[in-house]
């Protein structure tokens, strides 16, 4: 007994170490700093009912063993009105401290969502996104290239939440807040979720409510920038351009695929020693991509009739191949980076 | 003088051993037969467990392709559920009731075994969709219009399994009622029932009240995918969350179905492995029926996220089930204060099920909160939270429930060695497997992916919960081979092998088939313990055993 003890409880303690510290990650949104001091305090709570019920019952269960051959009855308690009363009571005033703080923060977060706020459209559908800006501009998402959702820092957002298909929910980690993307039909105006970002930064976000067959691929990234540079990507975004990615590439090198399998240039040249982007237009029936073996880049495969723009880091002067991977005999060309 | 030969009775009405178990309507054998299917489908609903935890133990897909990987869990928490952890209690309870309450059988002997043998039948038709191009794969909650929109008969094999084990449900928590309210023995009163048949009884009200929503639920859900019903797709006027209040209506009560017989089993259990009585008796007996009402308000806790459900109201409901379960962790813990703890298998289970349930109830706790939900909801948290209530509890009371009243079923001790290898391997294996869920969900892990490729961050704390899984999984071996091997060659229990205080002891392991020879006087909730210690503390003395002294020995014959 006392040796499992030995062995089991530091495996236990080592489990539990391993699996972090119970925070959730730091917050990037205002509503989100609200949320986690919030549960700061419900994990002190937690923390404390823990030790002490946890405690007491190891501290039980070494002091109050019987013995071999010790046959007398303990004392039979049956009850103890005063300490059931105090007990009761202990319980009762932790829940109503936890549903006080709860409340206020819960206002805390409902009211922002007053707020005058940049709006941006969501429909969730099997299984990506389409984000649609107060200018007409939109981005949707396909399996393997998740889109973009571009916000403006500092200012508040709201997020219209309107689903084409199953229920999805909108989730980014970090800003702790989630909502569920219903199609409600006539029953209810669409949901909305209104939060202001912190800082600026690229975010993963992910459907959060399960929807079916390729579920954990309906991801997408959130890229929150200060307001001119919002202004400038929806712009870019309207005319058509797919946006420079923040960070953006000095130099960007048009490249299309088209039908019979070939790209439509066969070099193309960029400045050593700097990032650069290349835009891969699929003009083909079939998808397309483009790999740089020298610098191990392999870039995501373009469905036929779409498009996307591959960053790719800077490079030392010299002539490189570039290729399709999924055709390499046929789609090939020369890349040179510098003079 | 006449004399009148006596000829003896109609002799025993022979029949194979085979056909015996098929036919039979005693509670006893039907109470075996629930534990052993409940422990069949739970053996594979591990595996289906496993392969769910394989499947994660790395990014990237490696072993099943996302469906079969959506079929998997969608299959191991509808099984786990209703065809385990559910029926599973009701086996105890259908075995271990009639004996406390001193009664002879159950109020309906051929509704009991109905109830019964719906469940593999309705088990095998939700487990037969993988014979029919694939099971059902939305998830055991079958939030629609997903379930509305799933290709497949899978799903349509889903609707009706569960219907029939509904059912079977619903008959047998009715047939419950009626025997706690009409089979008690003499002297028998409400307030001198094992804790074990409080909460049975109120197990039984919650699944009339809310297994009968489901089943509404699901039959207009079928109607839905098969004859052109609108009730729960948008896209012809129907309203997709009235699913999830339908669901969650049922499926809040049913979190108190599985956890409270299980507590039950506890407060079995700690009182006479402390040789205590249980410490506030009348107020668990309350709190449980505290809990069962409270349970029916605090369904839209699961909606949070909706936008469409009242948080305050649901909130403020939810926090208040944590007092009720409090007063009843204090007196778990009362009972254990200056007892005489022995740590034989079945303590160690329950003292399992009070340490992980009390995580169970603190996670839910926080749950409640509606901002930590926004975060936590749909996530790994949640998951965490669910197995600490489901397997930290219910799994450890059922096992504790097993190494208690084998000796009873079935006349022979399990092993004690063996057992308590079980318990370390099973304990340690759970905590790894689960703790760990916590962060991921706090960290930003969904629930029900099958692949985590763009947060590499989450793999050590995946793997670490996968190696738990198999841990869990090869904690099983030594149990199966402890109840092998008691069969063969086990030390024999005796009537009584534990010191118990109730009825069930007082009969001999396995009892007969009319369950009593000969009834011990009721004079408290112990009436065994009485029996040999009197009350065992003179101030302790209840007023009612001056108001009925000397109530002779109860004979009982066969037939009642």
């Amino acid at each position: 007994m006392r040796s499992t003890l030995r062995v089991g409880l530091p495996i236990i303690l080592i489990g539990l170490l391993a699996s972090g510290c119970m925070l959730p990650p730091e917050p990037r949104t205002e509503a989100g700093e609200d949320v986690f001091n919030l549960y700061l305090l419900v994990l002190g709570l937690a923390l404390i009912v823990f030790i002490g019920v946890e405690g007491f019952l190891l501290y039980a269960v070494f002091r109050y063993r019987r013995k071999p051959g010790d046959d007398v009855l303990p004392e039979q308690l049956h009850g103890n009105n005063t300490v059931e009363l105090i007990w009761t009571l202990i319980p009762t005033v932790i829940v109503f401290v936890l549903f006080v703080f709860s409340m206020i923060t819960l206002g805390a977060v409902e009211a922002s969502e007053e707020a005058e706020a940049t709006t941006i459209e969501v429909d969730g559908f099997q299984w990506q996104w389409t984000f649609r800006y107060e200018n007409g501009a939109s981005e949707t998402g396909s399996l393997g290239s998740p889109p973009t959702l571009a916000v403006p820092v500092g200012e508040p957002v709201r997020l219209i939440l309107t689903s084409l298909d199953v229920n999805h929910a909108i989730f980014v980690p970090d800003f702790l807040l989630k909502r569920d993307v219903i199609d409600f039909g006539e029953a209810r105006e669409p949901n909305e979720l209104t939060f202001t970002v912190t800082e600026e930064g690229t975010y993963a976000g992910q459907c959060a409510e399960f929807c079916g067959t390729a579920h954990a691929d309906m991801t997408f990234e959130v890229q929150a920038m200060p307001r001119a540079e919002f202004d400038a990507y929806l712009e870019a975004l309207a005319a058509g351009e797919t946006p420079p990615p923040t960070g953006d590439c000095e130099t960007t090198i048009q490249l299309a695929a088209v039908e019979s399998l070939r790209f439509d240039s066969d070099a193309i040249s960029v400045p050593a020693g700097e990032a650069f982007c290349i835009e891969l237009t699929n003009n083909d029936t079939v998808p397309h991509d483009v790999g740089i073996a020298d610098i191990d880049f392999n870039g995501e495969d373009v469905p036929a009739g779409e498009s996307i723009t591959y960053q790719i880091p800077a490079m030392e002067t010299g002539e490189y191949t570039f290729i399709c991977t999924l055709h390499p005999q046929a789609m090939v060309g020369t890349l040179t980076v510098g003079e | 003088m006449a004399t009148t030969t006596l000829e003896p009775q109609a002799s025993e009405y022979r029949r194979s051993w085979v056909l015996d178990w098929l036919t039979t309507v005693d509670h006893k054998k039907i109470g075996i037969l629930y534990i052993v299917n409940s422990f069949l489908f739970f053996f594979a609903a591990g595996i289906l467990a496993l392969v769910v935890r394989s499947e994660l133990a790395v990014p990237g897909l490696q072993l099943v392709d996302q469906d079969t990987f959506n079929q998997a869990f969608t299959m191991h928490g509808t099984i786990m559920l209703f065809l385990f952890i559910i029926p599973v209690l009701s086996g105890f309870a259908n075995y271990i009731v009639p004996l406390q309450l001193g009664a002879p059988d159950m109020a309906f002997p051929r509704i009991n075994a109905l109830s019964f043998w719906l469940l593999p039948l309705g088990g095998g038709l939700i487990l037969s969709g993988y014979l029919f191009g694939g099971a059902a794969a939305e998830g055991w909650t079958g939030y629609t219009p997903l379930t509305n929109r799933a290709e497949g008969v899978g799903t349509d094999l889903w609707i009706i399994g569960l219907l029939l084990v509904g059912t079977a449900s619903i008959l047998g928590a009715v047939n419950f009622i009626t025997t706690v309210f009409k089979m008690r023995a003499p002297g028998m009163t409400l307030f001198r029932m094992p804790i074990f048949v409080w909460t049975v009884l109120v197990t039984a009200v919650l699944i009339l009240l809310a297994t009968p929503v489901l089943a509404a639920g699901l039959i207009a859900l079928f109607i839905d995918r098969n004859y052109g019903g609108s009730f729960f797709d948008p896209s012809v006027g129907g309203n997709p969350i009235l699913w999830q209040h339908i669901f969650w209506f049922f499926g809040h009560p049913e979190v108190y179905i599985v956890i409270l017989p299980a507590m039950g089993v506890v407060s079995e259990v700690l009182p006479v492995f402390s040789r205590k009585p249980l410490f506030g008796y009348k107020a668990f007996v309350f709190a449980t029926i505290a809990i069962g009402l409270l349970s029916f308000s605090v369904w839209a806790h699961h909606m949070f996220t909706t936008g469409a459900v009242f948080l305050p109201f649901f909130s403020f409901m939810t926090a208040l089930i944590a007092i009720p379960t409090g007063i009843k962790m204090f007196n778990w813990l009362g009972t254990l204060w200056r007892g005489k703890l022995m740590l034989k298998t079945p303590m160690l289970f329950a003292l399992g099920f009070i340490s992980m349930f009390l995580i169970g109830g603190i996670s839910g706790v926080m749950l409640a909160s509606p901002p930590i939900d926004f975060h936590v909801q749909d996530t790994y948290f949640v998951v965490a939270h669910l197995h600490y209530v489901f397997f930290g509890g219910s799994v450890f009371g059922v096992f504790a429930a097993t190494y208690y009243w084998f000796p009873k079923m079935f006349g022979r001790k399990l092993n004690e060695p063996l057992g308590k290898v079980h318990f370390w391997m099973h304990f340690i294996g759970f905590n790894l497997a689960f703790f760990p869920m916590h962060q991921l969900g706090l960290s930003g892990m969904p629930r029900r992916i099958s692949d985590y490729s763009g947060n590499p961050e989450w793999t050590i704390l995946n793997l670490i919960s996968t190696v738990g899984a198999f841990l869990i999984a090869a904690s099983i071996i030594p149990f199966l081979i402890n109840v092998v091997a008691t069969f063969i060659n086990g030390e024999p229990a005796g009537d009584d092998p534990w010191e118990g205080n109730t009825l069930e002891w007082a009969t001999s392991s396995p009892p007969p088939p009319y369950n009593f020879d000969r009834l011990p006087p009721i004079h408290s909730e112990r009436p065994l313990f009485f029996l040999t210690h009197g009350h065992g503390h003179a101030a302790a003395r209840p007023a009612d055993l001056e108001e009925e002294p000397s109530d002779d020995v109860e004979h009982r014959g066969g037939a009642v």
